[in-house]
């Protein structure tokens, strides 16, 4: 049972980080980025080519290695993201909503379909893995890493909820996501915000792809999709636009996932996974902590 | 709404038009194969492989190799006098992509059809191929649906779905297996082989399945799906599904703490497979796997002159693509030319024609009665010969 909880914990941070991505952005131009997993991918690969360009290094350097790549390709996906909004959505940023969203589904397949022209359809390696001991917790597996993951993925969403209710940039931003026009009239440079916003949640789904890379070491150009369509699912869950609820619709889907599987047997765990999506959308549309949206005129 | 059925109504009638142009052009094609024979035109022969797309890397293993027969069976005066040529096209490894390709081979008229790695791009292509008489010898696709097809054209000359799930039950009651727990991935080609375990896994004397378990593939983390498995306490865990999957279950299995026997199936046998899992967990990993340069005996002078001409080391299938070559040769041969239904009878007549698997007699499904599937193991970092099961 502990085992359960810890595999659906697990699994369930790296959604939220992801989500978190989606959930800001949604908030602030009410756009579902469906590029946002393909960013995901992109951190991956940013990591791998990081950590082939540092060469070959002894296994007591790894975690400081990763750590410092985590922080690199962090900066690098983030600006990848502001690249991606000045490009792909700042023009669009007046029109119908669907242009908007063709744009998103565009981008994410010129991103996916890139990658596998710039670096080939197989599968890559991480050349730095975490395997790692592990011990027993309350009766689960756990190893180092995986708490050193968890432990990084806590601290990377405790740093944005401060950034985002305590600094002046966070206000900023909740400003923008209230409503543009006034904000704009408060002298807020909207387009700005924006950017920043961009770049904190594509920073986040870099950081992901980095720690997918080196827990699980396989890395491809489709990486990102079902990654992507999940996190949605889990920004959903917890209200988009809400942070602390993504990270909780993130977590809640990961057990979900893993309770699935152990009572309903794996080719039943999306059946049962996105059942209780429905199901729960049902009665509470607004998501876990999400606000009633009230109409505006 | 109404609108909306208005655009189905014309897709679907864009495709049936498209369809019945498919058709048109393949029986075109038919008639121009079974025209006069001409004696001093090439014999030609087809050769559907990925060239691009996730397969991509398969495709010259298996042409190389089917133009070396080519050149070797030309050099020996050709048959019947005339000359082989191999027309290649690429499937992609995608349905539509394989239609489309197996309608331009028709076009170009192909006598004999050689090629077939995905059984997925493979199945579209039977009723173009068999529209137009043209006998498929199919060097690697080997999915149990192409033999369910039951078409008259069609001749496997890989291992199929039901010998891969023999050879794994046979090679895990040899080895002392008692509980075993089967994973696939949903699609048709690996449940098919799972499920076919699983039968005769649970005939009585032998071993018995603990759990069969699906996972989604292309994913990353499978804790969910093996934290259900061993929780069956087995001691042989057989995934029949593809290589990418097949490594990190294999890793994780072992982070898990799983200590039993690992097995995979032929979808999961690639270099990559071993560097996904990792040298300490991919060690001793078990697999059921069809003859391949590597594990074949007796091949080295074939595998030189393979290396000598186009500068790299044959790969999976290109022995099945070389024989594939010869066996078209051999049928045209016996049928005195290239008539569809006598090549046809030609090759359902064949009986002890010597191939890198042994010597060929079709079954009456046309598959092949003798040897197919080996047991390799992963030593040093590669797959090695095992057992044989002969």
């Amino acid at each position: 049972m502990s085992q359960l909880v810890w595999n659906g914990l697990f699994v369930g941070s790296f959604y939220a980080l992801v989500a978190l991505g989606y959930s800001m952005v949604y908030g602030i131009i009410k756009l579902l980025n469906f590029a946002h997993g393909d960013l995901y991918m992109l951190g991956a690969f940013i990591g791998f080519a990081v950590l082939g360009a540092a060469g070959g290094v002894s296994a007591g350097m790894a975690l400081p290695l990763l750590l410092f790549v985590l922080v690199l390709t962090m900066g690098v996906t983030g600006l990848a993201g502001v690249l991606l909004e000045r490009v792909a959505y700042r023009r669009l940023r007046g029109a119908p909503r669907l242009s908007l969203l063709i744009t998103a589904v565009g981008a994410s397949f010129a991103l996916e379909y890139g990658m596998r022209a710039a670096s080939g359809a197989d599968p890559r390696v991480y050349p730095v893995r975490l395997g790692g001991t592990s011990l027993e917790v309350f009766g689960a597996r756990v190893t180092l890493q995986q708490l050193a993951l968890v432990a990084v993925a806590v601290l990377l969403m405790i740093g944005l909820n401060l950034l985002v209710t305590r600094s002046r940039e966070g206000r900023a931003m909740r400003a923008v996501a209230l409503d543009p026009k006034a904000a704009a009239l408060m002298g807020i440079d909207v387009d700005a915000v924006i950017s920043r916003t961009f770049f904190l949640g594509s920073a986040l789904a870099g950081a992901a792809g980095v720690m997918a890379g080196a827990h699980y070491g396989k890395i491809d150009f489709m990486m990102g999709f079902l990654i992507g369509l999940k996190a949605f699912t889990a920004a959903v869950i917890g209200g988009i636009g809400n942070i602390p609820g993504t990270m909780l619709g993130g977590l809640l889907l990961g057990l979900l996932e893993s309770f699935g599987t152990f009572w309903l047997g794996g080719e039943w765990r999306d059946v049962f996974a996105f059942g209780v999506l429905i199901l729960f959308l049902t009665v509470r549309p607004t998501g876990l902590l999400g606000e009633r949206v009230t109409e505006r005129v | 709404m109404r609108k909306l059925y208005g655009t189905a109504l014309a897709v679907v009638m864009a495709s049936a038009a498209l369809m019945t142009a498919g058709c048109g052009q393949g029986l075109l094609g038919g008639d121009d194969a079974g025209s006069a024979e001409k004696k001093d035109e090439p014999i030609v022969l087809g050769m559907l492989i990925p060239q691009s797309g996730s397969e991509a890397a398969i495709g010259p293993y298996m042409s190389n190799a089917a133009q070396l027969a080519v050149d070797e069976i030309n050099a020996k005066g050709g048959v019947l006098g005339r000359k082989l040529e191999l027309k290649t096209a690429d499937d992609a490894c995608d349905p539509q992509t394989a239609a489309a390709g197996a309608n331009k081979l028709v076009t170009a008229g192909v006598h004999v059809s050689i090629g077939g790695y995905c059984s997925g791009a493979t199945l579209p292509t039977l009723p173009i191929f068999g529209k137009a008489g043209i006998p498929m010898i199919i060097p690697a696709a080997n999915s149990q649906e192409l033999v369910d097809q039951k078409l008259k054209n069609v001749f496997l000359i890989n291992g199929t779905g039901s010998q891969q799930a023999g050879a794994a039950a046979a090679w895990m009651t040899k080895d002392g297996a008692t509980k075993v727990a089967l994973m696939h991935d949903n699609t048709s080609y690996s449940k098919d082989i799972a499920l076919r375990t699983q039968t005769l896994v649970d005939e009585p004397g032998g071993p018995e399945t603990a759990i069969l378990e699906a996972v989604t593939p292309k994913e990353s983390d499978y804790s969910a799906n093996i934290t259900k498995v061993l929780a069956k306490k087995p001691d042989y865990v057989y995934w029949t599904g593809y290589f990418q999957e097949g490594g990190l279950i294999a890793r994780q299995l072992r982070q898990a703490g799983y200590q039993g026997k690992i097995m995979v199936g032929d979808g999961s046998v690639s270099p990559k497979l071993i560097e996904i899992a990792g040298a300490e967990a991919a060690t001793g990993v078990y697999a059921t796997m069809t003859q391949t340069p590597d594990t074949l005996q007796g091949a080295e002078s074939w595998i030189a002159d393979y290396t000598k001409k186009f500068g790299s080391e044959p790969g999976p299938y290109s022995n099945q693509a070389y024989d594939a070559v010869r066996l078209a040769a051999e049928a045209v041969t016996k049928a005195g030319g290239t008539d569809g239904q006598k090549v046809i009878a030609a090759l359902e007549a064949i009986d002890g024609f010597s191939m890198f698997s042994g010597p060929l007699k079709f079954t009456p499904e046309h598959t092949l009665s003798t040897g197919g599937f080996q047991i390799l193991v992963v030593k040093d970092g590669k797959f090695a010969l095992q057992d044989a099961l002969q």
